[in-house]
C-alpha cells in the first residue's frame, strides 16, 4: 500500500539539508563586469499577486497537483497551497522582521519544518538573496552568472539568460547545490521577467521536483508605505 | 476536500428533506421533492475560492454528476482539469499532470469510506440526525450546516446552503474554512432524474 501523496510531499519537503554525493558543485566563477540589471529583472519589484498549478513529483514516480498562490509585497511574501478543488492545505506568510506565521495548516501541513521548507522554496524563486557578496562573471566561459554569497556561506547563483529566461541555483556552505529553477516561456512585465513554467529541484535526502505552471499573474502595484 | 465535494453534491438532494424539515417546523407548506423520488442529478458549477491573500478569487468551473444511491463524477475544467469518480464502492480521481489526466494514487479511501455511510444516512433523509453537523435554518432558503467534531470544525467553520426557489434545489453552498477564506459554488443548468450510463462513473 502506498503511503498518502501528502505524506510523502511532506518528507520530499523535509529532506533538503543532507546532500548525496553525486550532486553537482559549485561551478567555477570567471568574474567580469556586472550584469546586475539582468539579475534584478528575476526577481520581481512591488507587489504581485502569482497563481500557478504545482505538479510535485518524487523519483518513484508518485505526486500530486495542488495549486499554490503567492502575495509578494514590500518585505512581506504570503503563500498558500490548496487542492485543486479549492480546499486550502497551507497558508503562511513571511516578514523580514517578525519571520514565518502560518496562518493555516491542515495535517500533516501541520510541521513547522515543512512551513519553513515550502517558505524556503517560494523565497527561492520569488526573492533576491541578501549577499555579503555580489560577483559577476561567466561559468564555462560562456554563461553569465550574478553569484550572491550570504553570511553563512549560502550561496545562489543566478542565470539572467538562459533561453529567454532565466535559471537559479543554491548552494550550501558545503557548495553542494540543494535547489535549482528552472524558468522557460518567460514574458517581460514592466521590468520583471515573468516565466510562465518553473521547475523546481531540491537535492538532498530525498530528490523531488516541483513543475509550476502559472494560471495568473497580476502587479498589483507599488508597495504601500 | 473530496469529502466536502461530496457534502455539496449531496447537499443538492439533502436540502430537500432539510428544508422539509425546518418548514415543517415553522408550520410552513412543505411542497419539495421527496428525497426518494430523486434519481440523479447533473449540473454545471463556477467555484470562487477567497483568501485574506487573494486580490482577487480564483475562478473554477466545471459540472458534476450524480446517481442514487452512491455514484458520483465531479469534474473541474478550469484551471486545471481534475476528475473525481465514485461508483460500486471504488473512489478514483484524475488530474492533469503534463497534459494528460493521470490517477492520484495518493487518496485516502478510509476517509471516502465515512463520507459513504454519511450519504447513505442522508439519502434516507435522515439529514438532522447527522452526527457530522448541527443543522439550522437562520433564514429563508437558507439552511446552515456547523460541524460538530472540534477536528472538523477546525477545518470547516461552517456551509452554508442557498435554496433557490424552485422545487428547493441548490443555487449555492459557501464552504467557510476561517476568517477570510471561503469558497463559494454556484450552480445552473441542473437537470434531474436523467438516466446516466455507468461509464460516466467510471471513464475519464
Amino acid at each position: 500500500m502506498k503511503p498518502p501523496v501528502f505524506f510523502l510531499l511532506i518528507i520530499l519537503l523535509l529532506g533538503l539539508t543532507g546532500c548525496a554525493a553525486q550532486q553537482p558543485s559549485l561551478p567555477e566563477l570567471t568574474v567580469e563586469a556586472g550584469e546586475e540589471r539582468r539579475c534584478a529583472a528575476v526577481f520581481p519589484q512591488g507587489r504581485w499577486e502569482f497563481v500557478h498549478t504545482i505538479e510535485f513529483s518524487m523519483a518513484d514516480g508518485s505526486g500530486a497537483t495542488v495549486l499554490g498562490v503567492t502575495s509578494l509585497g514590500g518585505d512581506e511574501i504570503a503563500c498558500a497551497l490548496m487542492t485543486v478543488e479549492g480546499f486550502t492545505l497551507f497558508e503562511a506568510v513571511y516578514r523580514d522582521k517578525e519571520g514565518l506565521e502560518v496562518r493555516r495548516a491542515v495535517p500533516p501541513f501541520d510541521k513547522l519544518a515543512f512551513a519553513a521548507g515550502l517558505m524556503e522554496d517560494v523565497r527561492t524563486i520569488f526573492r533576491a538573496p541578501s549577499p555579503a557578496k555580489v560577483q559577476y562573471g561567466r561559468a564555462g566561459g560562456t554563461i553569465p552568472i550574478c553569484r550572491y554569497t550570504g553570511v553563512e556561506g549560502r550561496i545562489t547563483d543566478i542565470l539572467p539568460a538562459m533561453a529567454g529566461c532565466w535559471q537559479i541555483r543554491t548552494y550550501g556552505a558545503d557548495q553542494a547545490l540543494n535547489r535549482s529553477v528552472v524558468g522557460s516561456s518567460c514574458r517581460k512585465e514592466g521590468e520583471s521577467l515573468i516565466p510562465e513554467h518553473f521547475e523546481l529541484k531540491g537535492f538532498g535526502h530525498t530528490n523531488y521536483t516541483l513543475k509550476m505552471t502559472l494560471i495568473h499573474v497580476e502587479n498589483l502595484g507599488a508597495v504601500g508605505k | 476536500m473530496k469529502r466536502l465535494l461530496l457534502l455539496v453534491a449531496l447537499s443538492l438532494f439533502v436540502a430537500v428533506p432539510a428544508v422539509q424539515a425546518g418548514a415543517a417546523s415553522r408550520g410552513e407548506p412543505v411542497t419539495q421533492v421527496q428525497p426518494g423520488q430523486l434519481r440523479s442529478v447533473q449540473a454545471d458549477f463556477i467555484q470562487e475560492k477567497h483568501l485574506k491573500i487573494l486580490a482577487r478569487p480564483i475562478i473554477s468551473t466545471g459540472s458534476f454528476t450524480f446517481q442514487a444511491p452512491q455514484s458520483l463524477r465531479w469534474e473541474y475544467r478550469t484551471p486545471i482539469r481534475s476528475i473525481l469518480l465514485m461508483h460500486g464502492g471504488k473512489v478514483r480521481k484524475f488530474v492533469e499532470r503534463d497534459g494528460v489526466l493521470t490517477e492520484d494514487k495518493g487518496m485516502r479511501l478510509d476517509a471516502m469510506q465515512v463520507v459513504l455511510a454519511e450519504i447513505s444516512n442522508w439519502l434516507d433523509g435522515r439529514f438532522t440526525d447527522n452526527a457530522m453537523f448541527t443543522v439550522s435554518f437562520p433564514k429563508k432558503q437558507t439552511v446552515l450546516l456547523t460541524p460538530k467534531e472540534p477536528g472538523f470544525a477546525a477545518l470547516i467553520s461552517s456551509i452554508e446552503l442557498k435554496l433557490g426557489d424552485q422545487a428547493g434545489l441548490l443555487d449555492k453552498v459557501i464552504i467557510f474554512e476561517g476568517p477570510g477564506a471561503f469558497t463559494s459554488l454556484t450552480f445552473s443548468n441542473r437537470l434531474l432524474n436523467q438516466e446516466i450510463p455507468a461509464a460516466v462513473f467510471t471513464k475519464q
